[in-house]
């Protein structure tokens, strides 16, 4: 009797699952190599410019290196001063406004009810976002025209004189304020409107039962999912106002006199008019260390763990 | 024999007298399309504005590709993105080929080496059209949007030159059958008449938008005429003069006649304000003529007026203003010599007809000979008379322009708004001035004084 004999399977090489000590920094190379070419290296540039002397319309003159002696010129420098200062005060205008607007518009939106409306405001409050800065100054320009401009046209309507917003120091700061005020609020909002939706709603649901004030509820229970939000506003704000150039540009050209001269469109023109690289970067450093302050100030100050 | 010793000598005759023309005569006349030949295929690159002389060429355009073979890539910018984008091509050595010089670039573009002198090429007969005649050019235009040290870099392309723009029937309506001759008569006299604020209209309107309108259009208008400058021959400033104080004083009582928040006027506001009734005279460049004649863009018909710019005390010294096209030197030897057959045909007396008909304003002097072009074109008399004098530095056209028309710009419109008075503005423009040009080496023998 013939023994019946049966091969074994062949052995399948066992398919290998475990991962190299290579393979983590194999799927973060990606990124970490993009961050570098597009964040990195342009600042690390920038702080390398910022230590020479770097004319691009005067490169027979070479670009040597001269230490801290463009910080020293920015620091000494008056009208950056000034500018810096005129930002600032921007920034404070701007930013309560948009803050309160963005708050009752959240909460506006946040009412249980009136679904169909709160949709159509939900997409409509994306409009002044997705516009561009260029277009929205362009809006300005017509919307404050002097002789022909809607806002003289309210004015009128209730029996105000019409102002020469563009033409007046104050009125053209006032104007520029007014379109990124309108540009922003809605960011503002919809930022809050998200913290408002993180609110649990049997807590918020039990809130509503113990008090019928709405400032007792936004002040013990909305308020501390709001916190990151506005922390958030804060710090994207802050950077998004010291380098607001496009609409300020093509509403003003910082003008008239010096009225809405920011820094961003300061440095802008040191930078491309003048082309003194080195000086331009130099101040963009300086801004970017102020941001970085700015931001860690913000987080201690208003960010809160949700417990 | 004697017939035919006869020949031998004719044809010796002949043969001496004729021998140098011979060359001439044997050789087919110039033509583009055989000067291009060779350079069938290649690729220029320039950037263009929006604005009418452009428009005219890239109307043109087809007409020379078809001719050359050569194809013209052209980007539409602003004016404000213009400078940049080229010093940025020329500093990355990018695609530009064709430099657009604006007078006040000059300077910088050639003491950079960014542009090529035009006898690098004009030198060779293959690729130089015989008829390029620069005499026949405009000598200002020449001698101030294409040349600097003594040199010509670029041929003048799209010209212009400061103008007013009046309302006749405004004018009329009031008791005046001409336009004012002098600045003094237009506010002296005019500008009281004409100057109804319950009404709105106004005697005047300057474009003084912070910038080179401010800088340009606006600040430099009000020295010359009035025999001030902005620097002396030390190129220190001149600004407290006498003469530049009554200018700028001029300038701010003239004020009181133009629409309020002027300060923001740009070329497109105090064109419109005209075109509107809104105001009965402007100083512009000449290029808004087609604006102001356009049904679509203004209601003046036939009440539309153009004169030159009124005489200041030191004569009639308008705004002047323009671009050069000039050769780039990055450009590939066959782009430069297809840049300069471009450059050559954009700017030579034969196109400049059928360029100004389609809406360009050529340097050229032959075509505003013709009586019929002068008949069709109101501002061709007053722009040819603006053009025989005039001062190229009517800006300073150096390399620190860029750095200086910032500062001019600033407290040129601080002074109109009254926010410093005339002499702390000039004092101070004066001082940031002079700070540049001592770091720029004018002051310690290391730059020629060339403005």
């Amino acid at each position: 009797m013939a023994s019946l004999t049966i091969d074994p399977p062949p052995r399948r090489r066992p398919v290998c699952l475990s991962h190299g000590r290579w393979t983590p920094f194999l799927f973060l190379a990606p990124a970490v190599l993009t961050l570098f070419a597009i964040g990195i290296y342009p600042t690390l540039f920038a702080v390398v410019t910022s230590l020479r002397h770097y004319n691009l319309t005067r490169t027979h003159d070479g670009f040597p290196f001269v230490g801290l002696h463009n910080y020293i010129a920015v620091l000494a420098d008056h009208t950056f001063r000034e500018t810096l200062a005129r930002t600032a005060l921007f920034y404070v205008t701007v930013m309560p406004v948009e803050l309160a607007l963005g708050v009752t518009i959240a909460l506006a939106l946040h009412r249980p009810g009136w679904t169909l409306m709160r949709a159509v405001v939900r997409v409509s409050l994306v409009v002044p976002l997705a516009t561009t800065y260029a277009v929205v100054g362009l809006i300005g320009r017509l919307i404050f025209n002097r002789d022909f401009g809607v806002a003289n046209q309210f004015a009128n309507w209730f029996g105000m004189p019409g102002l020469d917003w563009l033409g007046d120091p104050r009125g053209a700061f006032a104007a520029i304020a007014v379109m990124d005020i309108w540009q922003w609020t809605p960011f503002c909002a919809l930022i809050f409107l998200a913290g408002l939706s993180m609110v649990p709603n049997e807590v918020e649901e039990a809130a509503r039962l113990e008090t019928s004030s709405p400032l007792a509820l936004l002040r013990h229970v909305q308020l501390p999912f709001l916190l990151p939000g506005l922390t958030a506003v804060l710090i994207l704000r802050s950077a998004d106002i010291l380098k607001l150039f496009d609409m300020v540009f093509t509403m003003t050209r910082g003008g008239p006199g010096a009225a809405t001269d920011l820094v961003s469109i300061y440095i802008q023109r040191v930078g491309f008019r003048v082309f003194d690289m080195g000086t331009a970067s130099a101040q963009a450093i300086l801004l970017l260390v102020l941001t970085i302050v700015l931001s860690r100030l913000f987080i201690s100050a208003f960010y809160r763990e949700i417990d | 024999m004697k017939k035919s010793l006869l020949g031998v000598l004719s044809a010796a005759l002949i043969a001496t007298f004729a021998v140098p023309a011979a060359p001439v005569l044997a050789a087919a006349p110039w033509a583009i399309e055989k000067a291009a030949a060779p350079l069938k295929g290649t690729k220029i690159k320039v950037l263009f504005l929006d604005r009418p002389g452009y428009r005219a060429i890239i109307k043109l355009l087809p007409e020379f590709e078809k001719q050359t073979g050569i194809k013209v890539n052209y980007e539409v910018v602003p004016y404000e993105n213009a400078r940049e984008k080229q010093v940025l091509n020329f500093t990355s050595k990018g695609d530009i080929t064709l430099a657009l010089v604006d007078l006040v670039w000059i300077g910088e573009f050639a003491e950079n080496g960014w542009i090529v002198p035009v006898d690098k090429f004009s030198g060779d007969a293959s690729i130089t059209d015989p008829n390029l005649n620069l005499p026949g050019f405009f000598p200002l235009l020449l001698n101030a949007f294409g040349s600097w040290d003594g040199k010509v870099y670029g041929l003048p392309f799209d010209n212009y030159s400061g103008l007013m723009f009046y309302n006749q029937c405004m004018l009329k309506d009031a008791g005046f059958d001409r336009p004012p001759q002098t600045w003094d008569e237009l506010m002296n006299v005019y500008a009281p008449k004409l100057t109804r604020p319950e009404k709105k209209q106004y005697a005047f309107a300057l474009q003084s938008l912070r910038g080179e309108t401010q800088s340009a259009d606006s600040f430099m208008r009000f020295l010359w005429p009035f025999g001030g400058s902005l620097l002396n021959k030390d190129f220190k400033s001149n600004l407290l003069s006498k003469e530049s104080q009554a200018g700028l004083k001029f300038r701010q009582d003239l004020m009181k006649y133009m629409p309020p928040g002027v300060v923001s006027y740009d070329h497109a506001e105090a064109v419109n304000a005209l075109a509107q009734g809104q105001v009965a005279m402007i100083t512009e460049w000449s290029a808004f003529y087609g604006t102001l004649t356009d049904p679509k863009t203004s209601k003046l018909g036939k009440c539309l007026g153009v004169a030159p710019e009124p005489k200041g005390p030191a004569g009639r010294l308008p705004a002047l203003g323009g671009f050069s096209l000039a050769v780039a030197a990055q450009a590939s030897p066959a782009q430069q010599k297809a840049s300069w057959i471009f450059t050559q045909w954009a700017t030579s007396e034969a196109i400049a007809r059928p360029y100004v008909e389609a809406g360009g304003v050529s340097g050229r002097m032959a075509v505003y000979k013709d009586p019929a072009v002068q008949a069709k074109f109101k501002y061709v008399e007053p722009m040819v008379a603006s053009w025989q004098q005039g001062v190229p530095e009517f800006r300073p056209r150096f390399p620190a322009w860029s750095s200086i028309t910032e500062v001019v710009a600033e407290f040129g419109s601080k002074m109109m708004l009254g926010e410093v008075s005339i002499e702390q503005g000039a004092k101070e423009i004066g001082s940031r001035m002079e700070e540049t040009l001592a770091t720029e080496g004018y002051y310690d023998g290391k730059k020629k004084k060339l403005q």
